[in-house]
């Protein structure tokens, strides 16, 4: 058994007071589904003096359109994202919250907490990437957007500073004859996390590709978008060999290593495959 | 640092007299209101402080599955839920099911099909299975997969806890 290290718990109900706890607070720790942090926090690789609890924030929880965005409220599940209508029109984010984790993991588990956790294997990362999704950063000094790459830092490292939030997530709508995919592959289909995966993003406009959003999980320190590979497919065909040029360049770009879930060899030749398996699924959901 | 002895109750911590707080919310019906400390988990505080054992502890990382209830109706791993989280909250556990017509129907069906061998899964599965059909009564057999892919079981290799969530299906609602 292994015990949860001791921290004082706080609950605030506004977003204002929960900046204010975390502002005024040494060593504390946001904590939504805490489906990664409680597991931190047992293996003592984290150890707060204080947990602020964002889950009493009634206007931390939601999905709307707004001024041509999707956005997305810091407490959101998995699950509600993936029942709410307006998330099917950001497909690769749909892919991704239908299959994260577990059930039980998308019951509980917020898509914020899936990016602040910064796994380079993070599953809703890619999808949000290839959709050009900005983050608002708040704290008690005020609001920042930022592209979501610019979280990543590495590792499990973001670039928050200590008594900053990440309230929203915002996705722009996605324009007409555009459509995407996410696609991974893991040890075992059920429950796990991706050995390699790829989100893509096309928008077609007579046939040419005129914009691409192209990112990989888990072959590089963070989630990464590969600007090599969509330069590629923008203003071309999506031909097979136009596919297979940029799917096969990718291997320039990505750099994977051997860890307990897969060699960095396998993870170089599946890029190409996945990527082109991702491509294949969005053009067959954009007929 | 966490002391080697983890029984989580808040006895096993030094200083918990200090910490003490109460937590109120509905257990299978009926309101509770327990003693217990931020850094306990619900795993933890329903088996030790309210005696809910069908909850396991297998993993503890939210992970096998054997600790799974439902929260408001939906199913969630107790062991990575912090005591003072379900303040206010409906937790439902198999006690709370004995005799809901589905969770008969269900652990019937479990016990027809070889679907229990040392059981220490069961409670879980029961749970996720619960959800499944209550939501989507005719499954197809990978939507059984998805619906139980939070529940580790060690003895039976799946098949025929796949098998008996399919035939409780047909007992609730044949086509």
């Amino acid at each position: 058994m292994r015990p949860i290290p001791k921290f004082e718990y706080h609950a605030p109900v506004t977003l204002a007071g929960a900046l204010e706890l975390l502002y005024e607070l040494d060593k504390a720790k946001p904590i939504i589904g805490g489906t990664d942090l409680m597991v931190s926090m047992r293996e003592a690789v984290c150890s707060p003096s204080h947990i602020v609890d964002l889950n009493r924030i009634p206007e931390l929880n939601y999905i709307r359109e707004e001024e041509g965005f999707i956005k997305i409220g810091a407490t959101t599940t998995h699950a509600q994202a993936a029942s709410n209508p307006l998330t099917a029109s950001i497909p690769a984010l749909h892919d991704a919250v239908s299959r994260i984790g577990s059930p039980q993991i998308r019951n509980r588990g917020s898509i914020t907490g899936n990016i602040v956790n910064a796994s380079p294997a993070a599953d809703t990362a890619c999808p949000l990437i290839v959709h050009d999704a900005e983050i608002m950063v708040q704290s008690v000094d005020g609001t920042n957007m930022l592209p979501i790459e610019e979280l990543f830092a590495g590792p499990k490292i973001t670039c928050l500073e200590p008594g900053e939030l990440v309230t929203e997530i915002r996705i722009p709508k996605p324009p007409e004859n555009s459509n995407s995919a996410y696609k991974r592959i893991g040890r075992r289909k059920a429950f796990t996390l991706s050995v390699v995966s790829a989100a893509v993003y096309i928008q077609e406009e007579n046939n040419v590709c005129i914009d691409a959003g192209v990112a990989f999980g888990s072959v590089a320190m963070t989630p990464l978008r590969v600007p090599e590979a969509e330069d590629i497919l923008k203003g071309k065909e999506l031909t097979p060999e136009n596919i297979m040029e940029a799917s096969e360049a990718v291997k320039d770009h990505v750099k994977p290593i051997t860890d307990i879930r897969g060699t960095a060899e396998y993870r170089l030749d599946m890029c190409p495959v996945l990527m082109r398996r991702a491509l294949q699924t969005a053009m067959e959901r954009m007929r | 640092m966490p002391s080697i002895d983890a029984a989580s109750t808040a006895d096993s911590h030094g200083e918990d007299e200090v910490n003490k707080m109460k937590v109120r919310f509905e257990l299978n019906g009926k309101k509770v209101e327990t003693e217990t400390t931020a850094y306990t988990s619900l795993a933890d505080m329903l088996r030790d402080d309210l005696g809910v054992k069908s909850v396991k502890k297998g993993c503890e990382h939210g992970e096998c599955g054997a600790c799974t209830i439902l929260v408001d109706g939906l199913p969630m791993t107790s062991c990575i839920i912090l005591a003072p989280q379900i303040e206010g909250h409906h937790i439902t556990t198999v006690e709370g099911l004995e005799y809901n017509p589905l969770m008969t129907d269900l652990r019937q069906a479990f016990i027809e099909n070889g679907a229990i061998q040392c059981g220490f899964c069961t409670p879980g599965m029961l749970i996720s299975s619960y959800a499944l059909l209550r939501d989507n009564p005719h499954p197809t057999p990978e939507e059984v997969k998805i619906g139980i892919e939070g529940n580790i079981c060690r003895c039976t290799g799946f098949t025929k806890i796949i098998e008996a969530v399919l035939d409780a299906a047909e007992r609730i609602a044949p086509e």
